[in-house]
């Protein structure tokens, strides 16, 4: 017998609607509101042990409380599988599904299967864990698509159950997590690749085996009119932060930027500061952090009269690029904007590693 | 993927990077060309005051790209000769 568990919300569960938005995690035995559409799907070798809810409101609003109940019911009923949702286009219920099931995959190495919109912002996060335990299945917009959202959820819930291997999320149906699987191949890859060309060549469709992100184009900003009377700041990917590292950043995959002072600097001092990043070779950055904070060069065109006096933003933004997911990246993108735009900056450099 | 944010957000950015056809790909629109990849702020072959004249070279030609109107990607090449 496959043991399973379901995640809902307050409305989900069948407690009421916002004004029940408040209610804090609870566990009802077996299965209830929409588990009971679910279980039937499961099959007659799986059950519903317990039904777990929480308002909308309370899980984010007392996340830490939230998550450790959920977190000790769930490993008391200790099913084979998670369920989440399906949360459709509701943001609050989207964002609690991607938290639960993060937690649960993470301390508790159970697989978790959730639903939702892919507009709804659970979407962004799910994205952002990239966890290997967790696949979010793409429904309608509203509950107009319940009865194939508990379908799909079904199936895939009990092959993870099972053990069962899961394929490529193209294959198989679930957003993209972004992560890169070895697969043993019939063809070597120059094969592959002479293939793929030839039916570039001749207008044929094809799939790439590494498909890129796709970048949607900003307008340029306008130009700036006499530079040397503009406030302007440096932002760099390079990871060049204060000897120590003190904000202890990873040499990959981080999700948080740091500004560091240096409006009383002439220059950056070899031994005062060290490039964190594991996406090239730190060495020449760690004897001259200049390659990355190019501070003299900033300072003699200060002196020159190039650069405005008092004119560069006292820090410099950064954050180590290496293998930054590209949701993680627009979110910092728009965190840095937000700050240089607060404080009157008109212009960055930007160097990139 | 971060100097599109600012730019989105009206910021002209000057991005220094080596990797310019990258750069290109990904549609940054003032584009300076950097060194190399661990060092695009200059170049640790040269003497100590070359690299720093190099460096500040790659700096001028970031500032004259932010006073630049661009239409969409445009490389801006400091006006030195760069190792590779």
């Amino acid at each position: 017998m496959i043991k399973a568990v379901h995640i809902v919300n307050q409305f989900f569960a069948g407690l009421g609607g916002e004004e029940k938005a408040d209610l804090p995690a609870g566990i009802i035995e077996g299965s209830a509101g929409a588990a009971r559409a679910l279980e039937p799907k499961l099959g007659a070798d799986a059950k519903i042990v317990c039904t777990i809810y929480v308002g909308d409101n309370y899980f984010h609003e007392h996340k830490d409380e939230a998550v450790k109940a959920i977190l000790d019911a769930v490993r008391g009923a200790a099913p084979q599988v998670l369920v989440a949702g399906p949360a459709f286009n509701s943001g609050r219920y989207g964002m609690t599904c991607v938290e639960v099931c993060n937690a649960v995959a993470n301390e508790l190495a159970i697989p978790c299967v959730t639903a939702m919109h892919d507009e709804n912002p659970g979407v962004d996060a799910y994205r952002e864990f990239a966890n290997a335990h967790i696949y979010c299945l793409p429904t309608a917009e509203s509950t107009a698509g319940m009865t194939d959202a508990m379908n799909r959820m079904a199936g895939l819930a009990i092959r993870l159950a099972a053990g069962k291997e899961i394929g490529p999320a193209a294959k198989e149906g679930y957003m993209s997590r972004g992560i890169r699987r070895i697969e043993r191949t019939e063809k070597r890859g120059a094969a592959r690749a002479v293939e793929m060309l030839l039916k570039k060549i001749n207008h044929e469709p094809f799939a790439s085996e590494l498909p890129m992100e796709l970048w949607d184009d900003a307008a340029p900003a306008p130009a700036l009119v006499r530079v040397n009377e503009r406030n302007l700041a440096v932002v760099t990917t390079s990871g060049v932060v204060p000897w120590g590292n003190p904000d202890k950043f990873k040499t990959y995959r981080n999700t948080y930027w740091r500004k560091y002072n240096i409006a009383e600097l002439k220059g950056l001092e070899p031994g005062k500061w060290e490039a964190i990043h594991g996406g090239y070779n730190v060495a020449y950055m760690n004897q001259n952090p200049h390659y990355g904070v190019p501070l003299d060069a900033l300072r003699a065109l200060e002196a020159d009269g190039a650069i405005g006096a008092g004119k560069l933003y006292p820090a410099y933004y950064v954050i180590p690029g290496n293998q930054g997911s590209p949701t993680v990246m627009r979110r910092m993108g728009q965190e840095i904007a937000a700050d240089l735009k607060n404080d009157g900056v008109e212009g960055v450099l930007f160097v990139a590693t | 993927m971060i100097s599109k944010e600012l730019e989105k957000a009206g910021l002209p950015v000057a991005l220094i990077s080596a990797m310019f056809p990258v750069a290109q790909q990904v549609r940054a629109n003032r584009i300076v060309k950097g060194v190399s990849i661990p060092h695009p702020c200059g170049d640790p072959n040269l003497s100590k005051e070359l690299d720093a004249r190099l460096r500040r070279e790659i700096i001028q030609t970031a500032l004259r790209s932010l006073e630049t109107e661009v239409t969409g990607p445009t490389v801006f090449s400091p006006p030195v000769a760069m190792g590779g």
